[in-house]
């Protein structure tokens, strides 16, 4: 017979606001098979957590039914608290009354019968449950950082210098990401370059760390602290163990009119170039697409002036498989752009704006271009159009972000800031000029960062105009900003010269199919999830895989940083064991009845579901059946769901304690 | 031989203006509809929509001044084409209003006494040229082809807007008007007043606004290169043709700008007589350009 304890939680009021939380814990008590049931008004606190272990002993309680919150919350607490008073973790299970009841309810009454049926639930599953005993699987201590950017720059090198080995792999051909086409930064306004350079040269220096540039994921297997990694290295077309840096190449090359994607197409790059002078590594790559030996067969100019010989046009793409245990995801951001959109996009461009078609009209990124001591105009700032000084610039906040009716309605955090530090590095450089932003408030929470903010407005005498900017028009060499100042309610127009929109910052392109290989969750506008929005802000609901900088949503710099070293942390507290436990809540195979039909195997989400020979003594082939690795297995059931001849069961959720549910109801 | 065409035909809804300030728009849009042969059979005994007034004042009785136009527009055949822009937006916003509010919806039944039918479609003369009838066989249709006539299309604010009710073509950044007058020959040119208002009905009560607005609208025009402007409504058409003058001396710049209903060029495109198009009735003479252009 069976000794059940039933622990009934008010949540403060969050159950008992609907549930008459006594009631429940009485009916509890008349259930067959419970020895003792009560209810309290924090059960996960300290003295909650008590309360449990002390009935545990004193009415010897075998199984236990905490009727409280959602699993995802709790579960480990209580289970801990069991196993320290003597009781198998896995005969502690909750019943979730809050979520599925309380919180969905308004009926008093109703609801109250609803948590006492969902409590009578869980008592007739936890009678039939097993002891189980964790699993353990080892770790391997290397990790993949995806992106090179400041974030994925700072979650490698933490957990390089913590000793381990780091992967870091990065699209582009060069690590820096967004920070190294910044001019300065807010809120101190130091050179970008100055901070960024001496990281991107400490990960290339790094003995513990391997540097996949110009390369891309290509697939993701295995699970937390045993993933397989297939890494895409794309053909540079240039040797890199012969590579010197020389740049002779680049200067030969014939081709010069390709547009610079680093310096936001203002300036040009030749064929076979390294996207800015201080690239990490310093070895160019070949576009192919603009390259004319690749185009037309003729040329090869590189090729003959290469010192080394490290140019080679036959050069394929490279597979390179990485053993790693944990993930840290930092694929960083891209601004919205004001264009057409494709038809279907849920994404709307800027018909009002000209659809990106008026020259004088730039975004942030371009902005910081044309401030940048490295850029293409030296760090003067200049118009694209003419190359004139631009005596008046209009600087336009909120552009995609906060609208809902262009398909965005969050906050893009930065724009408020960089915008201010515009028009500082502005009236710095032109000191003439004058700048306007239209803005809609400004957000600047942060340390020193109003302050910053309001040294734009009140020593650099940028006038800020409270308001939207319906249109904007191309009128002779000047852009007409048509907006209102809804502080003292008039039109507003103003013939700029120039005009930044602070255009809204969105997950990279491509997010989602990255986040699919890794099977990790995004939001409806790719930017990737977090497993809790307070308690895990780094981690994803997938084990092992941790997140980091603006993939995960709009962030500034220090913020970046900071959460690429919460990510290293957390990996480095991965590595911290030699084995890991895992929750025992996996499949078995029932060898007996398993006909080898192996729809398990074609269901199965982790791929866990392998073919087994069983053989007689004398090493004949007897027959083929199913069976699950169990340091693979998610957890999730699908296998059981499908099995035509019942012969797969999850621990913990067997066809006898559902049918034990079912009936209990 | 191409395959037979489907015979178009609607009923028509010309509202107070085209009888009245606006007569050249309505023989013009008849004229062209002949010529391109589409039915076109006016709705008996329709009554002012309320223009842009009405449901300022009492937004019942602007629902049911259209809802009652709409409901004798059900005893005529075929889609209601509609010309005037305002006409066109007070009977789609009716449409639109009333489809998921009950309430109202029952209130304007018992104030036309009958019942309301949404289900009518109710279209602007360019969704018919351009979707129903084709830009391709508009072409097909030109005799006189508007070569060289550089136009500058103006929409005004109520062809597209406001955005879930017309639903006419992309709400800042449409094009219908430049399709269906580049289908016959003419050329457009890219401007940047194209949606901006004419100060619509404040050129009664502060015409100073009018003259300000109409004329940045006028420069812009200008300014882009155009010979003359391509208007949809009569309410624009007032602002920017009558007015002209009084803009010209207000602002001390000389613009001499036809402003043209959309079908009085079409019609002329595709081979109606002039004399039929009301080009006499326009402030602004357009006989100059046209014969410059070797169009009369």
């Amino acid at each position: 017979m069976s000794r059940i304890g039933v622990f009934v939680c008010h949540c403060g009021e969050n159950i008992s606001r609907t549930v008459d939380v006594e009631r429940v814990a009485a009916e509890a008590a008349r259930l067959p098979g419970v020895a003792y049931a009560t209810d309290y008004k924090y059960m996960c606190s300290d003295p909650g957590q008590n309360l449990l272990k002390n009935a545990v002993t004193e009415h010897r309680l075998d199984g236990i039914v905490v009727a409280a919150c959602s699993p995802r919350m709790h579960e480990k607490t209580f289970r801990n608290a069991a196993k320290s008073a003597g009781l198998n973790p896995f005969l502690c299970e909750m019943a979730n009354i809050r979520e599925h009841c309380s919180w969905v309810h308004e009926d008093r009454d109703e609801a109250t019968a609803k948590a006492s049926d969902i409590v009578a639930m869980m008592v007739a599953r936890v009678k039939k449950d097993k002891r189980l005993v964790p699993i353990t699987v080892p770790v391997t201590k290397r990790s993949l950082v995806i992106g090179g950017g400041i974030a994925g720059i700072q979650a490698a090198l933490d957990i390089a210098d913590a000793g381990h080995q780091v992967v870091l792999v990065e699209r582009e051909p060069s690590i820096g990401g967004h920070m190294a086409q910044l001019s300065e930064t807010f809120p101190t306004l130091d050179c970008s370059q100055c901070i960024m350079t001496p990281k991107m040269v400490d990960v290339a220096n790094h003995p513990n760390i391997t540097l996949h540039t110009y390369s891309e994921i290509e697939a993701v297997d295995g699970y937390i602290g045993n993933f397989q990694i297939t890494v895409r290295k794309k053909a540079r077309s240039v040797i890199e163990e012969k590579c010197t840096g020389c740049g002779v190449c680049s200067a030969k090359c014939p081709q010069k009119k390709i547009p610079n994607t680093f310096d936001k197409n203002l300036g040009t790059r030749p064929a076979i170039y390294v996207p800015f002078p201080q690239a990490v590594p310093n070895t160019p790559v070949i576009d192919r697409a603009n390259c004319t030996w690749f185009k037309t067969g003729k040329c090869g100019v590189c090729q003959k002036v290469c010192g080394p010989g490290a140019i080679n046009y036959e050069q394929e793409d490279q597979l390179i498989v990485e053993p790693v245990g944990a993930i840290v995801v930092a694929t960083g951001f891209e601004l919205y752009s004001i264009t057409e959109k494709p038809k279907g996009s849920p994404i709307k461009g800027y018909g009002e704006f000209g659809h990106g078609t008026i020259p004088d009209v730039i975004d942030g990124l371009t902005f910081e271009r044309l401030a940048s001591a490295s850029g293409p105009t030296g760090g003067k700032i200049l118009r694209p159009s003419d190359g004139k000084e631009p005596k008046q610039v209009v600087f336009v906040q909120c552009v995609g972000s906060r609208a809902r009716e262009k398909g965005i309605s969050y906050c893009s955090k930065i724009c408020c800031m960089y915008t201010a530090k515009h028009t500082m590095l502005y009236k710095h450089k032109i000191h003439d000029g004058q700048a306007y932003v239209f803005f809609m408030d400004a957000r600047t929470p942060g340390k020193s960062y109003d302050e910053f903010w309001r040294r734009a407005v009140e020593e650099e005498e940028a006038v800020y105009i409270r308001g939207m900017v319906s249109r904007l028009y191309q009128k002779g060499d000047k852009v007409v900003v048509m907006g209102s100042d809804i502080s003292v309610g008039v039109q507003v127009e103003i013939e700029a010269d120039l005009v930044v929109l602070a255009t809204a910052v969105q997950p990279r392109a491509g997010a989602d199919t990255l986040a699919q290989k890794l099977g990790i969750s995004y939001d409806s506008y790719h930017f990737y999830s977090e497993a809790h929005a307070k308690l895990k802000p780094v981690e994803c609901a997938t084990a092992g895989i941790y997140l980091a900088g603006a993939c995960q949503g709009p962030k500034d710099i220090p913020d970046t940083v900071s959460q690429a070293s919460a990510a290293a942390a957390k990996v480095m507290t991965l590595f911290a064991k030699d084995e890991l436990e895992r929750e025992p809540i996996v499949a078995k195979v029932n060898e007996k009845n398993c006909v080898a039909c192996l729809y398990c195997k074609k269901v199965c989400p982790y791929g866990a579901v392998e073919e087994k020979e069983i053989r007689d003594r004398q090493g004949n082939l007897i027959r083929v059946v199913a069976y699950v690795n169990p340091g693979v297995c998610g957890g999730c059931g699908t296998c059981q769901a499908s099995c035509p001849s019942k012969s797969v069961e999850l621990d913990g959720y067997t066809d006898e304690q559902i049918m034990a549910m079912i009936e209990a109801l | 031989m191409t395959p037979a065409k489907k015979l178009l035909s609607y009923s028509y809804y010309p509202g107070c203006s085209l009888h009245a300030s606006a007569k050249e728009y309505d023989e013009s849009t008849r004229g062209l509809f002949k010529a391109l042969g589409i039915g076109l059979q006016e709705v008996p005994d329709w009554l002012c929509c309320g223009a842009t007034p009405a449901h300022n004042v009492d937004e019942l009785l602007s629902l049911s001044l259209c809802a009652k136009n709409l409901s004798l527009a059900e005893g005529v055949e075929g889609d209601l084409a509609v010309a005037c822009a305002a006409c066109f937006s007070r009977l789609k916003v009716t449409q639109h209003h009333l489809a998921d509010n009950e309430t109202k919806r029952k209130q304007v039944e018992y104030a036309i006494d009958g019942t309301v039918n949404l289900a009518k479609p109710v279209k602007h003369l360019l969704e018919i040229l351009a979707k129903d009838f084709g830009l391709d066989r508009l072409t097909e249709a030109v005799q006189k082809p508007l070569a060289g006539l550089k136009v500058a299309c103006y929409y005004g604010c109520l062809l597209t807007r406001p955005p879930e009710v017309p639903q006419l073509d992309c709400v800042e950044a449409p094009t219908i008007m430049e399709r269906v007058i580049g289908a016959v020959g003419a050329e457009t040119v890219g401007w940047s007043h194209r949606m901006e208002c004419c100060g619509a009905n404040f050129t009664l009560s502060r015409p100073g606004v009018v003259l300000k607005l109409s004329g940045s609208i006028l420069d812009s025009a200008k300014a882009a290169g155009a010979d003359c402007l391509m208007v949809a409504c009569p309410l624009c058409h007032g602002n920017l043709d009558i007015r002209q003058k009084e803009i010209e001396e207000a602002t001390g710049q000389r613009f001499g700008m036809p402003v043209f209903y959309m079908t009085q060029l079409l019609a002329l495109a595709v081979g109606v007589a002039p004399g039929k198009l009301g080009f006499d009735s326009m402030i602004v003479n357009p006989l100059p350009l046209l014969r410059e252009k070797q169009l009369l």
